[in-house]
C-alpha cells in the first residue's frame, strides 16, 4: 500500500483518495457501464450498515464521499473535518474492501442510472461530446461512454458487479491519499490501522491497442428539436502521455486556443461574437486521444463558424504559431502553474496522477523547465506531426434540418450522417 | 503586522490630493489565525485586506453595488452586459490588451454579475499586485464605449442567453419563476435580460450606466493572500487616488406585495421528463430567520441523507434529484427548490411528496441528531469556500456588499449553530407554505 500524505493546517479540513487503476477500459464489450456500476454501488455502503445508517454516519462524520470513474481509474474521494478524520477512515476502508453490494440496492442503482441516460437527452454539450468521441474513435475502447447505454446496462447484472470487484478491486492494487489538516506520522498510522495490510500485486493497466485516425472529413449531425444554439466539436487524434513531443504540443495548442487572448477565442468570440467561448483541448492517454475544438454558435451561423474555425486551425497546423505567440503561451502556462498547486487537495492529485496515470513525474517536478525548453521548431513540428488537417471529425448539436446543407458544404467533407438525438 | 494607525501616517506622507487619502476604518479576526482589515480611501474606496501566505497566490476583487435590480424595464440586462464590456478598451490600454497583460502574467480574470451586485476578480500569482491595480484602477474610470465594441458584446450576450435560457430548460425555468413570483421588485427580471432589450441597447445607455455605477464610492477592493499590506496600499493610493466619486442614483426599495394565493405557470418543451421548479417566498440573506430557512434546506436537501433525496430519489424513486437553495439577496428573494422527475412519475406526486415532507418538518422539527448533522454539514461547506485565496476574497466581497461586513462570513457559520429545533419548525412553518410559492411545471412537448 503506497500511502500519499500532503499536510497544511490551513484550516481543520482533510481530503481523503483511494485510488484505484480501474476504470471503464474493463468494461467486457456489450456490458459498457459496468465499472462505473460497481464503483457507484460500492457507494451505498459495507456490509452490517444498510445504506440509510451509512449515509446517516457519513452526514454525522461531516463529511462528503464521491466514487469517480474513469477510463483508467477509480477515485474514492471525501473530504471530512479534521475531528472526525480517523472515524472516517476506517468508515471508508470498509466501503471498499467490505462492501455489501446487495441485490436490492443494484436494483435501485440500475433504475437510476437508466434514469440518468434519460436526464442526458437535455444536456446539448455532452451528447456533442459523447457522439464525438465514438466518431472519432469507432470501435476502439476509447468510444465508449463512461455511463454505458441503456442495452449495455440493462445486461449487467449484480453477479457481473460482484465478479467486477472480486477481480478488479479487492485484491487489485490501490494508493491512499490524505491531504490536509494532519501531519504525516499521524496519517499514516491511522491508515496504517484502517486499511489492508497484505501485500497487493501490481495491477498492470487494460491493455488497449493503438487508436487510428478515421480518413477523412466526417460530419456527424445529432438532430435535436428546436435549437437556436448549436454545440459544435471538430478533432481529430491528439497523443499519448509518454509522447515526446507531448510538450511542445501543449505549448502549440495552448498559444492556438487555450487561453482567451488565443486566435481561437479572439476570431470567434471577440471580432464576431458569435459564440459565449472557443476553445481547443489536447487530451493524452495510454494511447493517442483527441485533439479538439468547441464552441456554441448560434444555429444561423453555426456552419460559418465551423468554417471560420477550419480556417484558423489550417493555418495554425500549416504556418504553425509566430515567436511571439510561444513566448505568450509558455508565460502564461508557467505563470498559472501555481493555480495547479495551491492546496494540498491538488498536490495530492499530481502525486496520484503520476502512479495511476503513467505520468512521468518530470511532468510534474520539471513542468516548468519542460515549457520553457520548447522552442518555435519544435511547437510547430509537433504539430503538424500529430494534428492532421486531412481527418477531421466535426459534430454538430443542431437541429438538423436548419444546418444539413450548410455543413455538407463544408471544405473536403465526404460525409454526412444524421443521429436523432435520442439514440446517442 | 504594522499597527493601522502608524501604517495609515506613513501612507498618507506627502499624500496631497485628497480622494487618495487613506483612512484606517476597522481590524478584525477572520477565524483563528487571519485579519481582515478595512481602509477607506478619500475617493470613497473601501479596500480589505487580508493577508494570508499559505499558497503563493493572490485574489484581487473589484465588488460593484450594481446589479439587474439597478435596471429599468426596457433596458435589462445592461449590468450584466457591463460585466463584458469592462474588459474591452481602455483610453490606456487597447483593445484585448486587458486581457493578454492578464494571462502573460498567469493570472485568471473572470467576472459575475447577479441581481445586488457584480464583482470582477483575479487570481494571480504573488507579485503580479502592481498588474492588478493598476488595471482595475484603469477600467474603473477610462473605459471606451464604442459603436464596434457595443455591437460585439451584444451578440456574445444574445449567444450566452441562448445556450443558458433559450436552449436550457433549467434556465428557462428559473427566468419564468421570477417573472411570476416577483410582480413589482427588480428581481422579476433576468439578470442576463430579456432578449429585446439586449438588442436594444445603446452605446448612449452604456455610457450612461458606466457614470452612474462605476466609480470608487460604489466599490469594494479585496485584497487576499500572499502580498505586502503596505506595498498594496500605496498602490492602491497611487491608482485610484486620482479618480472621484460619483453622485450614486438613490437605490430605491421596491416593496413586493404578500403573495396570497400559489401561481402556478406550466411549460411545455422539448425534454424527455418533467420538471418542478418551486420557489417560495423567502427572507432578505440579513434577515434573522434566514439561519433557520438555511439549516431546514440542509436537512430537506443536503446530500443523500437529507429527507427529501432519501423519499423522492431512493425509497419512492420519483426523482432522479432534488435540490434547494435560499436566494442571498438584498431583499427578500425566494427558497427555491428544483425536482428532475424521472419518466412515468408526474408533478403531481412529487408535489404531494413534498407538501407532506415540509409538514412533517414543520410540524414535528428535526430531531437532534438530524440538526448536529445538518451543522456539520454547513461547516464542511463553509470551510470548503474558504480553502483558496480566491474562495476567502469572494465571501469578503459578497458579505460586505450584502450585509456591510466582510467578516460577517464567520458570524453566519455562528448563527447555523445558534438555530434550534423550534426555529426550523418556527421558519417552515412561517416561509413553507403552498400559498406563498410559485411552481412552474415543465411537461415533455410531443414530438
Amino acid at each position: 500500500m503506497k500511502v500519499f500524505v500532503e499536510s497544511s493546517d490551513v484550516l481543520p479540513l482533510v481530503d481523503v483518495e483511494i485510488a484505484l487503476p480501474v476504470g471503464s477500459l474493463r468494461d467486457p464489450a456489450g456490458r459498457e457501464g459496468l465499472a462505473q456500476l460497481t464503483g457507484q454501488l460500492m457507494r451505498f455502503g459495507p456490509r452490517g450498515l444498510s445504506r440509510e445508517r451509512f449515509e446517516e454516519r457519513l452526514a454525522h462524520l461531516g463529511a462528503r464521499l464521491s466514487v469517480e470513474v474513469s477510463m483508467r481509474t477509480t477515485r474514492i474521494r471525501a473530504t471530512v473535518l479534521r475531528r472526525n478524520l480517523e472515524a472516517m477512515l476506517a468508515l471508508m476502508a470498509r466501503m471498499v474492501w467490505e462492501p455489501a453490494l446487495r441485490g436490492a440496492d443494484f436494483a435501485k442503482l440500475k433504475r437510476r442510472a437508466l434514469a440518468s441516460l434519460v436526464a442526458r437527452l437535455d444536456d446539448d454539450q455532452t451528447l456533442g461530446a459523447i457522439c464525438f468521441r465514438e466518431a472519432l474513435f469507432g470501435t476502439h475502447p476509447y468510444s465508449r461512454p463512461l455511463s454505458g447505454h441503456p442495452e449495455s446496462i440493462a445486461r449487467i447484472g449484480v453477479d457481473q458487479v460482484e465478479d467486477f470487484y472480486a477481480r478488479h478491486v479487492a485484491n487489485g492494487a490501490f494508493f491512499v491519499g490524505v491531504a490536509g489538516d494532519v501531519i504525516d506520522a499521524e496519517a499514516r498510522a491511522m491508515i496504517a490501522g484502517a486499511f489492508p495490510s497484505v501485500a497487493r500485486k501490481k495491477s498492470r493497466s487494460a491493455e488497449v491497442p493503438p487508436t487510428r485516425l478515421r480518413p477523412g472529413r466526417h460530419v456527424v449531425i445529432v438532430d435535436k428539436p428546436e435549437r437556436v444554439q448549436t454545440q459544435l466539436f471538430i478533432g481529430t487524434l491528439g497523443a499519448r502521455t509518454r509522447d515526446r513531443i507531448l510538450f511542445p504540443l501543449i505549448v502549440s495548442n495552448t498559444a492556438f486556443g487555450g487561453m482567451f487572448s488565443s486566435p481561437l477565442m479572439q476570431q470567434v468570440r471577440a471580432v464576431r461574437g458569435w459564440s459565449y467561448g472557443a476553445y481547443s483541448r489536447i487530451l493524452h492517454s495510454t494511447q493517442r486521444d483527441a485533439w479538439y475544438m468547441w464552441s456554441a454558435p448560434a444555429a444561423e451561423y453555426s456552419a460559418e463558424c465551423a468554417a471560420l474555425q477550419l480556417d484558423l486551425f489550417e493555418h495554425w497546423v500549416e504556418r504553425g504559431i509566430t515567436r511571439a505567440e510561444l513566448g505568450f503561451a509558455q508565460r502564461y502556462l508557467i505563470n498559472s502553474h501555481c493555480f495547479d498547486r495551491d492546496t494540498p487537495a491538488k498536490r495530492l492529485e499530481a502525486e496520484l496522477d503520476i502512479e495511476l496515470l503513467g505520468i512521468p513525474r518530470s511532468y510534474v517536478e520539471k513542468h516548468d523547465e519542460l515549457v520553457a525548453g520548447v522552442d518555435r521548431q519544435r511547437a510547430n513540428d509537433a504539430t503538424r506531426a500529430r494534428i492532421s488537417t486531412r481527418d477531421l471529425i466535426i459534430v454538430v448539436v443542431a437541429s438538423a434540418r436548419d444546418v444539413a446543407g450548410a455543413f455538407e458544404a463544408l471544405p473536403d467533407v465526404q460525409s454526412v450522417e444524421i443521429v436523432p438525438f435520442d439514440q446517442v | 503586522m504594522v499597527a493601522p494607525d502608524v501604517l495609515v501616517e506613513r501612507l498618507n506622507r506627502g499624500v496631497r490630493k485628497r480622494n487618495a487619502r487613506c483612512t484606517f476604518v476597522s481590524d478584525q479576526a477572520f477565524g483563528e489565525a487571519l485579519r481582515l482589515r478595512r481602509f477607506r480611501l478619500g475617493n470613497g474606496l473601501t479596500v480589505l485586506t487580508l493577508v494570508d501566505r499559505s499558497a503563493p497566490t493572490i485574489s484581487y476583487h473589484t465588488w460593484f453595488r450594481v446589479g439587474s435590480r439597478d435596471e429599468r424595464p426596457g433596458k435589462t440586462g445592461l449590468a450584466h452586459l457591463f460585466e463584458h464590456l469592462m474588459f474591452n478598451e481602455t483610453r490606456t490600454h487597447p483593445l484585448g490588451e486587458f486581457d493578454r497583460l492578464m494571462e502573460r502574467a498567469g493570472a485568471e480574470a473572470n467576472a459575475a454579475t447577479w441581481t445586488d451586485w457584480t464583482f470582477f476578480y483575479e487570481n494571480a500569482p504573488r507579485g503580479t499586485l502592481p498588474l492588478l491595480i493598476e488595471l482595475e484602477a484603469d477600467r474603473m474610470s477610462n473605459l471606451v464605449l464604442r459603436v464596434p465594441q457595443v455591437t460585439s458584446e451584444k451578440e456574445v450576450v444574445a449567444n450566452e442567453r441562448k445556450l443558458r435560457v433559450e436552449d436550457d430548460v433549467e434556465g428557462k425555468a428559473l427566468e419564468l419563476l421570477y417573472a411570476n413570483a416577483f410582480r413589482r421588485h427588480p428581481y422579476r427580471w433576468p439578470t442576463i435580460g430579456w432578449m429585446e432589450d439586449i438588442r436594444g441597447f445603446t452605446v448612449r445607455d452604456c455610457r450612461a450606466f458606466y457614470r452612474s455605477h462605476y466609480a470608487p464610492n460604489n466599490a469594494t477592493v479585496v485584497i487576499a493572500g500572499d502580498f505586502e499590506e503596505r506595498k498594496a496600499l500605496a498602490l492602491v493610493q497611487r491608482h485610484y487616488g486620482a479618480l472621484s466619486g460619483t453622485r450614486l442614483p438613490r437605490k430605491t426599495t421596491v416593496k413586493e406585495p404578500l403573495q396570497r394565493a400559489e401561481r402556478i405557470v406550466r411549460f411545455p418543451a422539448p425534454t424527455p421528463t418533467p420538471k418542478l421548479l418551486i420557489g417560495y417566498r423567502a427572507p432578505a440573506f440579513s434577515d434573522a430567520d434566514t439561519a433557520a430557512l438555511v439549516v431546514a434546506n440542509e436537512i430537506s436537501f443536503g446530500g443523500r441523507s437529507s429527507r427529501l433525496h432519501r423519499r423522492l430519489c431512493v425509497d419512492e424513486e420519483v426523482a432522479l434529484s432534488v435540490r434547494g437553495s435560499i436566494s442571498p439577496f438584498v431583499d427578500p428573494g425566494l427558497y427555491e427548490m428544483w425536482f428532475a422527475i424521472r419518466e412515468g412519475a408526474t408533478i403531481q406526486s412529487v408535489l404531494a411528496l413534498l407538501d407532506e415532507e415540509l409538514g412533517r418538518l414543520g410540524s414535528d422539527g428535526p430531531a437532534a441528531t438530524e440538526l448536529e448533522k445538518a451543522i456539520n454539514q454547513l461547516e464542511l461547506s463553509f470551510l470548503h469556500t474558504m480553502e483558496t485565496a480566491g474562495g476567502k476574497a469572494e465571501q469578503i466581497g459578497f458579505h460586505e456588499t450584502v450585509v456591510h461586513d466582510g467578516a460577517a462570513v464567520f458570524d453566519r457559520l455562528a448563527s447555523y449553530r445558534r438555530v434550534t429545533a423550534a426555529d426550523v419548525r418556527r421558519a417552515v412553518s412561517k416561509y413553507l407554505r403552498p400559498l406563498r410559492r410559485t411552481r412552474v411545471e415543465i411537461t415533455p412537448k410531443s414530438p
